[in-house]
Order: C-alpha cells, then structure tokens, then sequence
C-alpha cells in the first residue's frame, strides 16, 4: 500500500505547493495575493498552460497510436461510452442543480463539471488498481472527458467579438507543421517557433482559449511509441530525450506551481451556489452517468463494484476544472465559487478510497 | 388603571417605532432643483417585507420627491416569469411608477440576464450602462461578469465624465462586513484603482442583506444597502470599517446631491431612521 501511494505521487509535485500558497495567502492578505495573481493569470494561463496541455496531448496521442497502449478500439470503447456517459451526467446534474436554486447567471458554468483530473486519476487508479488494466481504462475516460471539456470550452463565453477572420492563422499554423512533417524535421523547436506563434495569435485573436494554440500542432510533433507499462506502471519513463515533454519537464514544473499559485487562491467564505453545483455535478452527476453509460455497455470486463470505484475516481476535477473555470468566467465572485467546487472536487478521491476498501476493489480485495 | 398605563407604553412604544415623516424630514435639506433619489438592493422576493419597505418608501416620497431610485441587484428572486415581474416589481412600487419615479437597475446573482431588456428597470438592453442627472455621473456594473470589455468600457466611460460628482454602484461589495459575502476583494483590486484614478465619489452595493456604510476608504464612501427585501438578522459583523450599520430589519436609503453635499438617510421597515448623514466632495478646482 505504502508503495502505491509511492508511485502515486503528483505527476506535477509543485501544483499543490503553488495552491496552498495561494490558498493561505488569499486568505491572509487578499489584496496583495489578487493584485499579483491577476497579473500572472494571463502570462500562466493563456501561454504557460498552452505547453501543459500540448504535453498532455503528447503523451496522449504516444498511448493511441497505431500498436500503442491504448490503441484497440474494442478496450478503447468502454472509456468513450463512460467518458460521454460521464460527461451528460455532469452537465444535466449541474443544469438541475441551478433549476432549483434561482442562480441562472450561473449557467455557463456546466463546462466545469466535465473536467476531469487526468493526473490525479490516474495516480489515484494506481494507488486502488496497482497494474489492472482498470488505470488504462481510467487513463482513456479521463483524457476524452477532458476532450470533450476542451471542446465545450474552446470560445470563451466572454471573449465576444472576437475577429473570426484570424482563425486562417490557425490553419496557416497548421500548414506550417504539414510542410515541417514532409521535410521530416525530427527537432521539435522549429515546429513551436514558426507554427505556434502563429496557432496561439490566431486562436488569442479570433475568440478560442489560447491555452488550446498548440494542439492542432502537437499532432506533427516527432514522437515514440508508449507501451502499456508506461501507462500502467511509471507514465513518463519512456520519453526520449528530444521529446517536448522531455525537454519541458522542468519548466512545465515552474507552470505547474504557477498554476496553482494563480488559480487556486478563493477566499474560503466565497462558497455559493456555484461551489455547489460544480460539487453536485461532479460528485453525483458523473459517477452516475459513468455508470449508466457503463450499464448500457454490452460487454463489460469489470466487476460492478469496479465500476463505481472508477466512476469516483473519475469525480475530481481539481486541477483541469480549475482551469476550465478561468475560461468559462472572469475574476469576480462566479469564478471563486465555482473554483472553489473544483477545489472541493478532491473530496471524490477520498470516496474512491473509501468505496474501493468498502467494497474491496484492487489493493483491498 | 395597570391596562391605561400598558395602553399608553403601547402607544409610545409604536410611534418610537414608526416615527412620523414629520419628524425626520429635516434630515435631508430637500432643496429644491436638488438630485434625489432612493436606494434598495436585494429587494425582489415578492413578499410582505419588500411590499412593507415598498409602502415606507412611498409615504417618504410624498415629502421627499426623489423621481429615481438606483436598484443594487437581486432585482427579483426565483422564478422571473412576466408575471414575477408584476410581483416582485411593479405591484409593490405601482404607486411610485406611476408617479413617474425611474428606477435604474444593475444585475445582481439572482437577476436572469435577459431582465436588462425589461423595460422598466431602463438598462435598454446593457448589463453594464451610465446616464447624468443634475451633475451626476451614474455608472452601473454588472459585477457577475466584470470582463475586460466592461473593464475597457468603465475607463473610457470615466475619463470622459465631466460631471463633478460620479456614483458607482453595482451588486456585489468591494468593501462589507456582512458575515455571509463580505468585501470583494477581488473586483475590488480591478475596481478601486480605476475609481480613485477618475475620482468617484461614493459606491452602493448589495449582496450582503444588511445596511451598512463603510468609513470612506481611500476617500471613498462605501454603501451596502441590500436588505430592501432580504434580510440576513444580525448578519453585520463591526470591524474597524464599519461607519454605521443595522441588520435588525429591512431598510432602504434615501440620498440627495446639493452642491458638494450627499445627503443621505436609511429607513427602516417600519419607517425609523437608522442611519443618517453627509458626505462632502473635495473640490478637484
């Protein structure tokens, strides 16, 4: 057990140090933690996450890719069905949440119930599964929820008027990888400095989240193959040296921290009706959707009991909603509500400890 | 004998309680060509307290002729049908609407967004809007949703007011003491620098369903006046900040702008002052 929690250490160790900073000083001395949060919010979440999520998307598209760990359709179909089943149960849950309170100025808020924490899952999966294949089941649910969120969020709610022309950039960006790919460039760094500029001004200037900029280009990046045991076992050992996620391991940590120094910090007398309708989508809404799309699953190679242990693994959204609520509202009281909820999403984790030795699932069968 | 003495404390204790109009008016000088007008916030719940504080309101305005009322969010609770409206808005005021008294609106957390097109609140439409009256400068927010756009549009909206008096208000407080919201800081640290920069003179907010005026910070006056409807009883935690407050029923304020004076008075529910002063504006010449 020691050993689970061991290898379940945060993928990004300085995020929650970056968040409890942020906590305490939000806390303590509002004033001065606001003044300097909101000026690193845009240099840390419309650039610095930019490069965390085209890691992830690395990591991701290594697992899918023809012979990798996540490339059969057939044990890929389960995740898909949970990951959308999970999905529609988060956002119903939170659109009847908000019927029966009278906060519809809330409304845009659903998007932030469909994050998932990929990393935090799949650490937690590995600390109740050990090596079933459960965590690649995890793993795949968490990453398409996460699609799916991205999806929903990629304009922002307030950044109207955007000049949709600028899209053009994007796919000049996109071009621009295409031609890289033909001339076979194997370095990653002309890719990012002539595509990305332009994919992340395009997306800035035409509306979209410019944390997604390099995610249409992540697809042309050089990569390797990912085997089933990085995913169950140490997810990052198989990186190359040249691999973006290999070289921006350290400075994705300094993000990391930053992240959560910039968007974690609420004041804890900000709970509302968003904390509670992110906590009621999260933690009610998904796990039941999970487990009525799973329901509805012709062939299933997991036990019921499994299934809900996964379903409350798949219920933080932590550090990824946390994210989303910064795209879905601006500083102001919605965005600490709601922020706070995703915050408080961590209590699903707890959950699936505590359902997994209930009903002795993995570790504590 | 003991009955005539209980009727009598009685008596007393009532017109204590429900002092005449008479009797408070002085507070206001009631100038003539003056600007009046009241304020309430969190006042649509469509009840008998809000309809009780709507009937004080009505009877002050037969001596004190304010012909606006600034509304500081949560305009109208719950359900928000064409016949909510009615409820919760033109039932309760229906004296004071027709008598051709303007209320002004600003979006609180429990006001749909769809309701700055309804037209008796005059938003025409924007969550976010200004408008002058008698050398004042009204700005009102929409403080759920404070983007760069409206952040933008305040800056560009305050550079160009000339008028010497310039009035903030919206739902959420930068500054409160109430125990269940309490300050904004976070608007505040968008905000305040931008209305010390233009020199606004006093803000009124909601939210907290309590009245309290803050001591001016940084010079400027600071109103939470969100018990026109709601009430959150002995919500007011007192700090070092509290000017003045009440959180023992609903209320609302009266205000009144001659020359370089506010005037302002808070009235009860049941029509006793329970907060009353001046706030005089430095003169920028």
């Amino acid at each position: 057990m020691k050993r689970g929690w061991r290898e379940a250490l945060p993928y990004y160790p300085l995020l929650p140090v970056g968040a409890l900073i942020a906590i305490v000083w939000a806390n303590t001395a509002g004033e001065s933690y606001f003044r300097v949060a909101q000026a690193l919010a845009f240099p840390v979440n419309d650039i610095g996450v930019a490069f965390g999520l085209a890691s992830l998307a690395q990591e991701v598209l290594e697992a899918i890719g023809p012979g990798r760990a996540l490339h059969t359709w057939r044990s890929a179909l389960l995740p898909i069905a949970i990951a959308v089943g999970g999905t529609l149960g988060a956002a119903a849950s939170y659109a009847a949440y908000l019927h029966f309170t009278d906060e519809q100025i809330l409304a845009d808020g659903w998007r932030i119930a469909c994050g998932v924490d990929v990393f935090f899952c799949v650490a937690l999966a590995r600390v109740v599964f050990s090596r079933s294949p459960a965590i690649s089941v995890v793993v795949l649910f968490a990453v398409l929820s996460d699609v799916l969120a991205l999806l929903l969020i990629s304009q922002r709610p307030f950044a109207a008027g955007g000049d949709a022309g600028a899209v053009a950039l994007i796919f000049l960006a996109v071009a621009a990888s295409t031609l890289l790919r033909q001339f076979d460039v194997r370095s990653m760094w002309p890719y990012l400095i002539f595509a990305g500029p332009l994919a992340w001004i395009g997306c800035y200037r035409s509306g979209f989240h410019p944390a997604l900029a390099l995610l249409p280009i992540v697809p042309f990046f050089p990569r390797g193959a990912r085997t089933p045991d990085d995913l169950r076992g140490l997810l990052h050992r198989h990186a190359r040296v040249a691999h973006f996620e290999t070289v921006f391991a350290y400075p994705l940590q300094a993000v990391a921290f930053l992240f959560g120094l910039t968007n974690a910090g609420v004041l804890l007398q900000g709970v509302d009706t968003g904390t509670w309708a992110v906590l009621a989508a999260s933690l009610v809404g998904r796990p039941v959707g999970i487990l009525l799309a799973a329901a509805a699953f012709p062939k299933r190679s997991f036990r019921w009991a499994e299934l809900i242990v996964i379903a409350f693994i798949g219920s933080v959204g932590l550090v990824f909603a946390l994210f989303l609520s910064t795209s879905v509202f601006p500083d102001g009281p919605l965005l600490t509500e709601t922020k706070l909820g995703a915050i408080a999403t961590v209590v699903g984790g707890a959950i699936a400890v505590g359902a997994a030795r209930v009903l002795r699932v993995g570790r504590f069968a | 004998m003991i009955r005539r003495v209980v009727l009598a404390a009685g008596i007393a204790v009532a017109l204590l309680r429900t002092p005449s109009v008479a009797q408070e008016r002085s507070l206001l000088p009631n100038r003539p060509g003056s600007l009046k007008f009241a304020a309430i916030g969190d006042n649509g719940t469509g009840d008998q307290p809000q309809y009780d504080v709507a009937a004080q309101m009505e009877r002050w305005h037969q001596q004190f002729a304010f012909d606006m009322v600034i509304m500081l969010g949560d305009n109208l609770y719950g359900s928000q049908q064409p016949a909510d409206f009615v409820r919760k808005f033109e039932r309760p005021y229906k004296v004071l609407l027709d008598s051709g008294v303007k209320f002004y609106a600003s979006l609180g957390n429990h006001d749909n967004r769809s309701n700055d097109a309804y037209p008796l609140f005059n938003m025409h439409g924007e969550r976010y809007y200004s408008y002058a009256r008698n050398g004042v400068r009204f700005i009102v927010l929409d403080s759920n949703v404070l983007d760069s756009p409206q952040l933008e549009w305040l800056e560009t909206t305050l550079r160009n007011a000339n008028e010497p008096w310039k009035i903030a208000y919206f739902h959420h407080p930068l500054y409160s003491d109430g125990g269940r919201h309490g300050s904004e800081v976070e608007l505040r640290v968008k905000l305040e620098p931008l209305f010390l920069k233009y020199g606004v003179n006093a803000v009124y907010s909601g939210h907290d369903h309590i009245y309290e005026r803050l001591v001016p910070q940084k010079g400027i006056a600071y109103f939470v006046a969100g018990a026109s409807g709601e009430l959150r009883q002995g919500d007011l935690k007192r700090s070092t900040t509290t000017a003045a407050g009440f959180d023992q029923d609903r209320s609302f304020m009266l205000n009144e702008i001659a020359g370089d004076d506010l005037f302002f008075q808070v009235i009860s529910r049941t029509g006793a002052t329970v907060d009353v002063g001046v706030i005089h504006r430095k003169s920028t010449t």
